[in-house]
């Protein structure tokens, strides 16, 4: 299932053609790399636009990152977890 | 039907189980195998969405999550995310206009095009094989796609083979199709105007459309002819641009509470919050209502639906929320609430920020009102609520699906307090 999380999350991150492209990041002391971004889409949120991204990682592994132009500040939104018990 | 009419080409696309499928999509590892969108898993609340791998289970959309998890214990429960579908299919309808600018949006997953060239039915079915190919391409979802000379064998269409399907028929292959099948298969014949109809012997859509139209105009009114019509395949209503606008006719909130409550400042904290959301659309929108309608489903899921004509159009939170009190004050029996919504409806376009009520505000609750929107126009929704609607601390932005955690401390749950009258539920 998935964990919802509001984790302030470093990001490396390059801008192709426009966009916005997260590479890697540092959560909870591992670097997890980006394997493919799986979606993209975005919220406004006052003046802002937070943009989210999907992301798998190499070991399949499923999470959601969000920009927060304010700051700028990437935020872990979203974890999966496998379910125990 | 028209000559013009005869030759003109609609396309139905309909998204198959689309937010699940966006979450199969975003997320590889929930591919093939059943997921349920829902509001938090880890609270009651109701399916929103059943991927089809969740479907022979017999899991439906609408089914409450409990019932859902016997049937299929084995899905993944995914929290569902408004802002991702709807940004979404802003990008299908993106798409959609690549091909026609005669694009109507019928809901967050369908939309009807117009094809802007007259062509064949053969032609059209290219173009539509072509369209579900690029969506899979580019968005990894999956769409039905129904084709036809009008909106109405198109959306019939499209319902014919899912998931991805593709359904091209004019009007003897719509009546081929549909004429021996029930009458409630005709869009627009729900369950009870299909028993009506079966009570004067009109049992398939085949019947419908052969009826005596004297009997139907005197069973059902104007609408009897205008389905008989609808039967027999013809409709020439007209697409209506997403470039042109539609008016809203209502604007409404509604939760699913995490639990049965009849904690009196609880749910009415929620009333407010609703209140206040819905006044917020109405002013954003810049439009007004003069009726208010509650919505309050009981433990035993019987709704009750009250409303109020006002004697003047209001967007304002503070009315809102004194009719809508005063509905639920009047007609809540005490007993455990499952659900509350809150609709304003009879909508009017208001002009910049006028005053739409005569006596009803002063200047200085406008005034507040205005810089209030104005704080959240800049910092979003959650940067200001009603104090009122703090039994939701913690939880006060706008909550996917219509969830909103109960307040827990004793004393927000005094004793049951009498109402003014008993509920009028169905």
């Amino acid at each position: 299932m998935f964990e919802s999380l509001s984790d302030p999350v470093d990001v490396l991150s390059a801008c192709v053609e426009g966009r916005l492209e997260p590479l890697r990041f540092r959560w909870r002391g591992r670097v997890i790399r980006v394997r493919k971004v799986t979606g993209r889409w975005h919220r406004r949120e006052g003046q802002s636009q937070l943009q989210y991204f999907s992301i798998e990682d190499a070991s399949g592994g499923s999470y959601e990152l969000c920009h927060d132009p304010r700051g700028p500040k990437w935020i872990l939104s979203r974890v999966w977890v496998e379910r125990t018990g | 039907m028209s000559a013009k009419d005869s030759t003109r080409m609609i396309l139905l696309i309909d998204m198959d189980a689309f937010f699940a499928s966006v979450e199969q999509a975003h997320h590889p590892h929930l591919r093939g195998v059943p997921v349920m969108v829902c509001g938090d898993p880890s609270r009651r609340g109701v399916v929103t969405a059943a991927s089809y791998e969740a479907r022979p289970f017999g899991v439906r959309a609408g089914m409450p999550l409990g019932e859902a998890r016997r049937l299929c214990p084995q899905a993944h429960y995914v929290e569902g995310n408004p802002d991702k579908y709807v940004a979404l299919s802003v990008k299908l309808l993106d798409l959609y206009l690549s091909i026609s600018p005669d694009v109507e949006p019928f809901s967050v997953d369908e939309a009807f095009l117009q094809l802007a060239r007259h062509g064949s039915l053969a032609e059209a079915r290219e173009i539509a094989r072509g369209l579900q190919a690029e969506i899979d391409r580019r968005f990894s979802l999956g769409a039905s796609v129904g084709v036809g000379p009008s909106k109405l064998v198109a959306k019939m269409a499209s319902g014919v083979q899912k998931p991805r399907g593709l359904t091209a028929m004019d009007v003897p292959a719509f009546q081929r199709h549909f004429w021996p099948l029930d009458v409630q298969e005709l869009w627009g014949v729900g369950p009870k105007l299909a028993a009506r109809m079966r009570s004067l012997g009109i049992t398939t859509v085949g019947e419908l459309a052969h009826a005596p139209t004297a009997l139907l105009k005197g069973n059902f009114g104007i609408i009897g002819p205008q389905l008989k019509e609808a039967a027999a395949g013809h409709d020439e209503t007209p697409i209506v641009p997403c470039h042109r606008g539609v008016e809203p006719k209502s604007m409404g909130h509604e939760v699913t509470l995490p639990e049965d409550s009849s904690s009196i400042p609880f749910l009415e904290g929620t009333l407010l919050r609703l209140s206040d959301q819905v006044a917020r659309r109405l002013r954003s929108d810049r439009m007004a209502g003069r009726v208010v309608c509650v919505k309050l489903r009981n433990h035993r899921f019987e709704t009750m639906l009250r409303q109020r004509v006002l004697s003047e159009h209001t967007r304002e939170s503070r009315r809102v929320f004194e009719v809508a009190r005063t509905l639920w004050r009047e007609n809540w029996d005490g007993g455990p609430l499952r659900l509350i919504g809150v609709t304003v409806s009879d909508l009017e376009p208001t002009e910049g920020g006028g005053q739409t009520e005569l006596f009803a505000s002063d200047l200085r609750s406008q005034t507040l009102t205005a810089a209030l929107d104005r704080v959240r126009d800049r910092l979003g929704e959650a940067s200001i609520v009603p104090a009122g609607a703090l039994t939701h601390r913690g939880h006060a932005s706008h909550v996917p699906f219509g969830t909103v955690p109960l307040a827990s401390s004793p004393e927000d749950r005094p004793e049951k307090r009498r109402v003014t009258s008993p509920a009028k539920g169905r």
